[in-house]
């Protein structure tokens, strides 16, 4: 478990690869952002329910992206991992789109669904590492059992199925217990603030 | 003026991992256009997502990878489609609607019951849920319903009262199928929801039975 300082260096790492590619299209750079989040981006994908090749195949495509939107980057208002996640998130519902309908889905016309009225960074009151902070320190609060809903939320919901199987208890109770992980989390992150 | 009724946490955080259908994405969205509140929370839920990515057991990728990424690098990218799509809707039309929105198809409005109008919102792709725009005239009853799915509504301008709660422009409603509705429409004003309705409407009433043949969004 690494110490709070060197979570906050990790922040500031990676947040400047993707400054270092943005600003000359450094190479290297891109090779250690890719050996440490490719990895995690299939992980990510398999457990959404894609299969391995997919996985590989999405997992290089948001690598490909983070590559070509590092300009895109405002670490004022982002984390590194948080913006390299909301760019897998946006891969996995084109990839979803497409599986279910067939054809090409461009994932660009998914991130327009994300942008609210043109303003894609609203309301970055706080200065972000300090958000990503934040978020990292309200996660350290919350129960083991509550991390797991949390975790868990961010897949679909087959995985709540499988989720109430492992902990064997009936699937409501993992929506009655996301919900709550969800109000403490939101409570923790408003003290916090 | 001031949102005194918001999406549930979980809702919000479902948008921000990106697993609502999509006619429920319009819906959040919609009311994330005016709820600062509710943005911070999904940026910091965005923040939670690096957070679990980054604490995923790393899955091995092919030898390759990178060198193939490499290889694509310096390629030119794809334009986006939808984003060159012209505006539909003229903002005069309908007070209160995103810009967002209007990068849909709408729909005519079609009449549904005395002074309730429906205008559907054209999804490019498949969905369990149907979205349109809902107008009803100042004093109205809206429709006593119930439905078979969860339904979500925003308010765009107008304001109606139900079950003793006020919703104005940006309040955000939750309905199940437990729920049976009974808006009333301020007076003064038209009231424009956004409404993104999973499963059937059911009406009830005369009113409701006469016109529940037409009620196909
Ligand atoms: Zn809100």
């Amino acid at each position: 478990m690494p110490s709070e300082n060197e979570a906050n260096s990790d922040t500031v790492q990676w947040g400047g690869l993707i400054s270092a590619i943005a600003q000359h299209q450094d190479r290297a750079a891109f090779a250690a952002l890719f050996e440490h989040f490719a990895p995690r981006i299939k992980a990510f994908m398999q457990r959404s329910g894609a299969s391995e090749a997919n996985a590989e195949e999405l997992a290089q495509e948001t690598m490909l992206a983070v590559w070509r939107k590092a300009a895109l980057f405002d670490p004022q208002s982002t984390g590194a991992a948080g913006w390299i996640f909301t760019i897998a998130r946006n891969l996995r519902i084109d990839y979803h789109r497409r599986e279910s309908r067939g054809g090409m889905v461009e994932a660009s016309d998914v991130e327009i669904e994300f942008l609210i009225d043109d303003s894609p960074q609203p309301d970055s009151i706080l200065a972000t590492s300090q958000s990503e902070d934040r978020v990292r320190s309200a996660l350290t609060k919350l129960s083991d059992d509550q991390m797991r809903v949390v975790e868990l939320s961010f897949f679909e919901e087959k995985a709540h199925a499988e989720i109430a199987e492992i902990l064997e208890i009936p699937l409501g109770t993992v929506k009655s217990r996301l919900r709550l992980a969800m109000t403490r989390l939101r409570n923790l992150l408003g003290e916090l603030s | 003026m001031s949102i005194e009724h918001h999406p549930t946490d979980s809702m919000l955080a479902a948008f921000a991992a990106g697993t609502l259908d999509h006619g429920q994405h319009i819906a959040i969205a919609t009311h994330l256009v005016s709820c600062p509140q509710c943005r911070t929370f999904t940026r910091s839920m965005e923040q939670v997502g690096g957070a679990v990515l980054t604490s995923l057991l790393p899955a091995a990728m092919s030898n390759d990878a990178l060198a193939k990424v490499e290889a694509r690098l310096n390629k030119p990218m794809r334009p986006a489609t939808m984003a060159e799509t012209a505006p539909t809707v003229p903002e005069a039309e309908v007070p209160g609607l995103p810009k967002f929105l209007r990068r849909y198809q709408f729909g005519n409005w079609k009449w549904i019951a005395p002074s309730v109008h429906l205008q559907p919102i054209v999804l490019p792709y498949d969905s369990d849920t149907r979205v349109f725009l809902l107008k009803s005239g100042p004093g109205t009853r809206m429709l006593q319903h119930t439905h078979t799915g969860i339904e979500m509504t925003c308010v765009l301008s107008g304001a109606f009262s139900q079950d003793g709660s006020h919703y104005g422009p940006g309040d955000f409603d939750l309905g199940d199928d437990t729920v049976d509705h009974l808006p009333v429409v301020d007076p003064g004003q038209d009231c424009v929801c956004l409404v993104a309705m999973q499963g059937d409407l059911r009406l009830h009433g005369l009113i409701g039975r006469m016109v529940q043949p037409f009620v196909r969004v």
